[in-house]
């Protein structure tokens, strides 16, 4: 079994050297004319506006999450739409229970304020 | 029928659960924030668990066994005796660490009702957790018993209790890391994931080489050290526990540590009892009895040298997870009388630890709380309620009859001795007389000690609810020191077969 993946193990160590010998080339031969402007953080070619490290409001953290956790719902009831007879009303009930857990997490937000963008 | 029979406890938790979340977003008191606001929702929530572990104790009188619809949950999860006895210690546990909440959070500001649901979410983990039979679940019970515990420990928002939240998350993430990814090897060996296939197919011999599955053991191993605090993975809960608010730290060191040894027992017993893993000479017996007798020895020696009586009563409940480990290790030669004693230390320490720290809530107030040692100094005169109750609890963890905490004590060494690891249990016992010391240095402040002109006193506080939470551990304490055979029996009669 070790045997048959060699080669791939072969390509992983060819390709990891090519890699390491290009960019050491450069790094070790190439010629280095540095300047203020060379040394400024690359920007998509602006000036570079301020530190990297700025403050975000919590409001997109809570955003994302809520935003993954209906993700995940919908990932749920697709599976369970298409089989939706053939699980029958124990699939239903238990399918509602699960939608009624959100909908009392998506109450709690939506009164504490987590989906108000604007305050 | 049978299932949800089965199921009430859990279900009771997550209905009490999502009602309370409601109530505490949609209610007019809390939004106007109101003196006492949170101690409206304490007793709902705190009612809510002990009548989950009322409804607990009905399912013993029934014997789960005779369920039919419990079978219907397998492998996923276990209704089996063992689980209704986890059920009803973390959820007293649960109870009696919300009602201390309800005196002290008010008291020191911190007014916020999150705390409620969040508690009763994570005994919910705690019960699934004992319950897991299946590593999949057991995984869900340890994230839903944890999430809930690292944003209380960071209920503060000082940068202490941050601090604590932080630490206790990362490390907290890493070890629950460590633990699945020994689930997956545990897997890729033996194409199971329930704890009882993956047992049967280890014995027959699995599919990976002896090293591999080592290696898992190995990685779930430090993930249970993690959850119960041995020493060497205990680094985090000193700051952790000192960190959070009183009631948290009651809630960790007891619910999360029994709920973790609950998981424990299960695992080791039903996936590692074959004698090629659960034998002496080659299999964990060993390396357990080396982490218990790292974390009794380590864990009292730091407890004698800290200032702090919260840190020393961090250092001190690391020292009673080494303790039950003793009964742990002997688990594979005694049979169920060891995991009974483990299950009786578990059930007598809850009770003791929730008074002790109970104790140290009610003697501080705003502003004026008792942490150190010389905060404590001259309370007995002050106020003796306060000092005996602290005294009664600190006496039962030192493992003095006819306290709770002696039969836990006794039972465990006897386990080992019964086993024939009398040398663990000589060790044991040196180490619980170290311990005794700084239990006694507590009374000796509280008692002959006044405190220096103008230094900051302790001044207790008046709360119902820390009281009745006093009583009801005092009351517990009593009656296992006093009738210790009845809950033994009971104990016994839940050990994992």
């Amino acid at each position: 079994m070790v045997a048959s993946f060699a080669p791939i193990f072969l390509l992983f160590v060819l390709a990891a050297a090519v890699a390491a010998g290009m960019f050491g080339a450069g790094h070790f031969l190439g010629e280095k004319l540095p300047s203020p402007e060379k040394d400024m953080p690359f920007e998509c070619g602006n000036e570079s506006s301020g530190a990297g490290h700025a403050k975000l409001s919590v409001k997109f953290y809570l955003t994302a999450i809520l935003f993954v956790v209906f993700d995940i719902e919908a990932v749920f009831i697709y599976p369970w739409a298409v089989t939706f007879k053939e699980l029958g009303w124990t699939g239903f009930l238990t399918m509602l229970s699960f939608l009624v857990v959100l909908v009392v997490g998506l109450a709690y937000c939506w009164k504490k304020g987590a989906l108000e963008w604007e305050t | 029928m049978g299932t949800i029979l089965a199921l009430a406890p859990l279900l009771l938790l997550a209905l009490g659960g999502c009602g309370l979340m409601l109530t505490e977003a949609y209610a007019s008191f809390t939004k106007a924030r109101e003196e006492g606001a949170s101690a409206q929702l304490a007793l709902p929530s705190a009612v809510t668990m002990l009548a989950a572990a009322v409804m607990a104790l009905g399912l013993w009188l029934k014997d789960p066994a005779t369920i039919d619809g419990a079978k219907a949950l397998e492998p996923w999860l276990v209704v089996d005796r063992f689980t209704v006895f986890f059920t009803m210690v973390t959820c007293l546990g649960g109870a009696l660490a919300t009602l201390l909440a309800g005196g002290y959070l008010p008291e020191h500001n911190l007014d916020r009702g999150e705390f409620y649901p969040l508690i009763i979410f994570s005994t919910l983990g705690c019960v699934v957790l004992a319950a897991a039979g299946d590593l999949l679940t057991l995984f869900l019970g340890l994230e839903t018993m944890s999430l809930g515990v690292y944003a209380l420990t960071g209920f503060r928002r000082s940068s202490r209790s941050v601090e604590a939240a932080m630490k206790y998350f990362l490390l907290g993430s890493f070890a629950a890391a460590l633990l699945l990814y020994g689930g997956a090897l545990l897997y890729g060996a033996t194409g199971h994931t329930d704890l009882v296939g993956i047992g049967q197919a280890l014995t027959k011999g699995g599919r990976l080489p002896y090293p591999a599955l080592v290696f898992a053991f190995a990685l779930i191993l430090v993930g249970i050290g993690f959850k119960v605090s041995a020493v060497p993975f205990h680094m985090w809960a000193p700051d952790a526990y000192e960190g959070a608010p009183t009631p948290v730290m009651a809630y960790m060191s007891v619910a999360v540590k029994s709920a973790g040894f609950a998981m424990a027992l299960r695992v080791l017993v039903t996936t590692f009892g074959d004698p090629k893993f659960g034998s002496w000479a080659t299999g964990w017996p060993p390396i357990l009895a080396l982490l218990a007798v790292l974390t009794m020895v380590i864990a009292n020696l730091v407890a004698g040298r800290q200032e702090s009586v919260k840190r020393m009563l961090a250092y001190s409940s690391i020292a009673h997870a080494g303790y039950v480990l003793v009964g742990v290790v002997s688990v594979m030669k005694v049979g169920s009388e060891a995991q009974a004693s483990v299950l009786f230390y578990l059930l007598a320490y809850t009770v003791s630890t929730i008074g002790a720290l109970g104790a140290l809530v009610w003697m501080g107030s705003r502003g004026k709380e008792a942490t150190s040692y010389e905060d404590l100094a001259g309370v007995g005169r002050r106020h003796p309620a306060a000092a005996f109750a602290m005294s009664f609890f600190l006496l039962s963890l030192a493992g003095v009859p006819p306290l709770g905490g002696f039969f836990g004590k006794l039972y465990v060494f006897r386990a080992a001795v019964g086993a024939g690891f009398y040398w663990l249990a000589v060790i044991g016992l040196l180490s619980s007389v170290i311990g005794a010391y700084y239990y006694l240095r507590v009374m000796v402040y509280m008692y002959m000690r006044e405190s220096a002109p103008g230094a900051p006193e302790a001044e207790p506080m008046r709360s119902g609810m820390v009281v009745s939470a006093l009583v009801i551990s005092g009351i517990v304490v009593l009656w296992l020191g006093l009738m210790p055979g009845a809950s033994l029996e009971m104990a016994i009669a839940a050990a994992v077969k």
